[in-house]
């Protein structure tokens, strides 16, 4: 009967054991869930105080969670020291029960419950009660467990995601070229928060003289003799336009204190590094790209500003056959040829050759053009037009930069040739019984030198049936895949064979023969020529 | 391991205004929630975190101001981040932070 009795008044409690329950579940810590538990069971049991205590393990300290009264004359020591359930029921004394209750994570609960107000002992009903609410507070707590591990296990599902995300993103902005002058800086606070590093370190060094070119840390302040020999340190590095990359990352932090590094904090750094390589690389091909256009744009400036020299039409001569050709090479090489009417039958043969290549090469050129038609109005005599012209060019042009130039000014009503060869290739006057006079006579090529050496010209005749050469390096030096050049001699030959062709047929054939040695190599430099036969 | 953060507090009202300056690591983490902990009184109800001079946060830095949430929850306050990096607003994002808290263009915004 008695029991029949206990159990239904047990029935009549389920539903405040169950509300109890709740109540604890929605508890955020086990200080809340403890002063809950204590509400329930002073509810329960009107009791004049309770006290709860916890400890992590068996032989760890107590510590107090929620105390409703003084925790004055609490005796420690009367707390169960054994792994299992302990209930002690007191009487005569301060308290009149003291728990030890073991929980799931191996730790302890102690409790110290005061007497009860109305002084009863305490009976079966409360005694099944209290168990009850023990299991309760167990199940509780298992439930706060379960939560923080949940908690835990989304905080490490979401750290993974944002990891990957980080990374992608990372990925992105490195990759981005207006962000170059921050790459180092980006890249080293990205890998810092992908891998939890307490700090970093970023150097590049001079692979020629091993110096420092660079280093970032992170943060700004860090040592880098800690970060370099710290027991807990990765490294990545890599080689590129000799230097080296070299990225430094020290202490993994947790919650408890640093440690090592994982295998999966290797390859973000890994990844970071290999996108900052990419970067710098593709830097370098862009700029290696632009330089190209910027050449490639400066090479069409050149040629245009020689094809603009280069004279459409030559005068027609009476008495004579003329033909001149300039063939650029890919690169413009300031070549240069004109045959200017000076007036009275006198007309100026000029051609010129400029050291070097591209815009500065044709700017030259164009200086020259620019001076020849100046000082040929005053009429000089070559060889101070030779030294005006030296020393303009000199003047005018860096110390590498020379023009190889001859001029002839033929009198075309009587043959009279005077000419100055400014070191160049020298040009043949075919005698009517095909006899190659070379025409040397001069000094050395235009803004080489200025110490005033006089220029020399040579006077010849020009008779009827003969012809005049002139030609640059172009030809004789030009080259086949084999890297053998068309010759002095096979051009001379030629000159040989051919001079009886009117100057149009044989500016076109020698082109032709040079074509046909060179094959299909690359034209290197500028073919240019010009032909004059007397045919009266 | 070296830090050169700093935490700054002010109070507007029973508002608990946390500045903070450096990388939001294990260190500047403790820092902030010892300054929480030091500054907030019973009677205040939100804290506002101004991340402004904080660029970079990592994952043990973003565990102690879920810790600050918690200890709001529980008091019922809120907490509301200003002046965000993108990189740290889309980091929060995933890490689920905005659900528990919110977040402001600026302190002024956040103070009305």
């Amino acid at each position: 009967m008695e029991q029949n009795l206990l159990v239904e008044k047990l029935s009549l409690q389920a539903e405040s054991f169950q509300e109890g329950f709740e109540a604890l579940i929605k508890c955020n810590s086990l200080e809340e869930i403890a002063k809950n538990f204590g509400h329930l069971l002073r509810g329960n049991f009107i009791l004049s105080s309770i006290h709860i205590l916890h400890k992590l393990s068996i032989d760890a300290e107590w510590k107090y969670l929620s105390s409703q009264k003084d925790n004055d004359g609490i005796d420690q020591s009367l707390l169960s020291h054994n792994k299992q359930l302990s209930i002690k029921y007191l009487t005569d004394k301060k308290f009149s029960v003291i728990v030890v209750l073991p929980l799931s994570d191996s730790s302890y609960l102690g409790i110290f419950a005061g007497n009860k107000l109305d002084g009863s002992n305490w009976t079966d009903f409360d005694k099944i009660t209290l168990q009850i609410l023990l299991q309760v507070f167990s199940s509780a707590y298992n439930s706060f467990l379960n939560q923080k591990k949940e908690k835990q296990l989304i905080f490490e599902l979401n750290e993974k995601i944002l990891q990957l995300n980080n990374l992608i993103d990372a990925d992105i902005e490195l990759s981005r070229y207006d962000k170059q002058n921050v790459l180092f800086d980006l890249a080293i606070e990205r890998v810092v928060s992908l891998t939890n590093a307490s700090s970093a370190m970023i150097k590049i060094v001079s692979l020629s003289d091993a110096s420092t070119e660079k280093q970032i840390t992170f943060p700004s302040n860090s040592d880098l003799d800690f970060i370099l020999n710290n027991q807990y340190k990765i490294e990545f590095g890599f080689e590129f336009n000799n230097k080296q990359y070299l990225f430094v990352l020290s202490e993994k932090e947790t919650r408890k204190g640093v440690t090592a590094f994982s295998d999966l904090d290797k390859l973000l750094l890994q990844a970071i590094g290999r996108q900052v390589q990419a970067s710098i690389e593709n830097e370098y091909l862009l700029g290696q790209s632009l330089e190209k256009e910027r050449m490639e744009k400066e090479l069409n400036l050149a040629a245009a500003i020689q094809q603009r020299i280069i004279p459409k039409q030559l005068p027609q001569i009476d008495g004579y056959e003329i033909a001149g050709i300039n063939i650029p090479s890919k690169e413009v090489g300031g070549d240069y040829y004109d045959c200017i009417d000076l007036g009275g039958g006198k007309f100026a043969l000029i051609i010129a050759d400029v050291a070097g290549k591209g815009i500065s090469a044709a700017l030259l050129v164009n200086t020259l053009n620019a001076a020849l038609y100046s000082y040929l109005e005053f009429n000089l005599p070559l060889t101070d037009l030779a030294d005006k012209l030296n020393k303009l060019i000199f003047k005018s042009s860096p110390s590498d930069k020379y023009i190889t130039f001859f001029i002839a000014v033929l009198n075309s009503k009587t043959g009279e040739l005077d000419a100055v060869n400014a070191g160049h290739n020298p040009i043949f006057l075919i005698r009517k019984n095909g006899d190659l006079e070379q025409i040397e006579a001069g000094g050395i090529g235009l803004g080489m030198l200025d110490f005033g050496i006089p220029y020399e010209g040579k006077k010849l005749n020009f008779e009827n049936g003969e012809k005049l050469f002139l030609y640059t390096d172009g030809i004789p030096e030009a080259m086949n895949i084999c890297e053998e050049e068309y010759s002095d001699e096979k051009m001379i030959e030629f000159l040989k064979t051919n001079s009886g062709k009117t100057p149009h047929d044989f500016i076109d054939l020698i082109v032709k023969d040079v074509r046909k040695h060179v094959g299909a190599a690359q034209q290197s430099d500028d073919i240019t020529s010009l032909f004059i036969k007397r045919i009266k | 391991m070296s830090s050169d953060f700093n935490i700054i507090s002010e109070t507007h009202d029973k508002i608990l205004v946390l500045r903070t300056d450096g990388y939001i690591n294990n260190v500047a983490g403790e820092k902030i929630l010892d300054e929480f902990s030091k500054s907030f009184t019973e009677d205040m109800n939100k804290v506002i975190m101004d991340l402004e001079k904080s660029k970079v946060v990592n994952s043990i830095g973003i565990s102690y101001l879920i810790d600050i949430i918690e200890k709001l929850n529980e008091r019922n306050g809120k907490l509301v981040f200003t002046n965000l990096d993108p990189t740290i607003d889309k980091t929060f994002n995933i890490m689920g932070i905005f659900q528990f808290a919110q977040k402001a263009e600026s302190v002024e915004a956040a103070l009305k």
